[in-house]
């Protein structure tokens, strides 16, 4: 795999599985966390990747 | 007073918490650190701790795939020592992957700083859960 989009989805599933279970004791608590988690780091790069292509 | 109103204001006493013996910390401390996942399973979280184990060690593994370098102290490179801290947070892969002869890097790979990134943010990762697992051996964190 050697798509920046396909290693950072497969980065922030790694890192927000950890987190999820870290934060949460609930199973679906900690699915739901992991999954805000996930999202919010997806649409993140997203943003600062687009926020950096038209600013620099 | 009647025998009914004494009744009624007798307090009740609450019932004894029911308290798991807690793991020694610094056991748990050593543990997580060596396995990931393992502090956790010590103190019965057997959930949490293999999440814990399959995500960590398959972070660390990516990163070698990936030719990430397992970075040596490095007094001279402060980035290269921070580096190199960060991943013997993860000891027993650190130790088995330097034993087995991976981790020499390629600089030259597409995905060589992919692979950096997944061996320096396991072991940050497993960081955290160390310090969650010696939370709750010290009842720090409620169980």
């Amino acid at each position: 795999m050697t798509t920046h989009l396909g290693v950072m989805m497969l980065f922030a599933a790694c890192v927000a599985a950890v987190f999820g279970a870290l934060l949460r004791d609930d199973p679906r608590d900690q699915v739901r966390m992991a999954g805000r988690i996930f999202t919010g780091l997806v649409v993140g790069a997203y943003a600062v990747g687009w926020v950096m292509y038209i600013a620099f | 007073m009647s025998r009914t109103s004494r009744s009624a204001v007798r307090v009740e006493k609450p019932a004894p918490a029911v308290t798991a013996p807690r793991a020694h910390p610094v056991l748990v401390g050593v543990l997580a650190w060596w396995v990931p996942g393992a502090g956790h399973l010590l103190q019965g979280h057997i959930r949490k701790a293999l999440i814990f184990f399959i995500v960590l060690v398959a972070m660390f593994g990516i990163g070698l795939a990936f030719g990430g370098r397992l970075f040596p102290f490095q007094m001279t490179e402060p980035l290269v020592f921070l580096a190199a801290a960060a991943e013997w947070a993860l000891a027993l892969p650190r130790v088995a992957s330097a034993l087995g002869g991976l981790g020499g890097g390629n600089a030259v790979a597409i995905t060589y700083e992919y692979g950096n990134t997944f061996l320096i943010v396991s072991g940050l990762l497993n960081a955290l859960v160390l310090l969650d697992a010696v939370d709750l051996a010290t009842g720090r964190k409620a169980r």
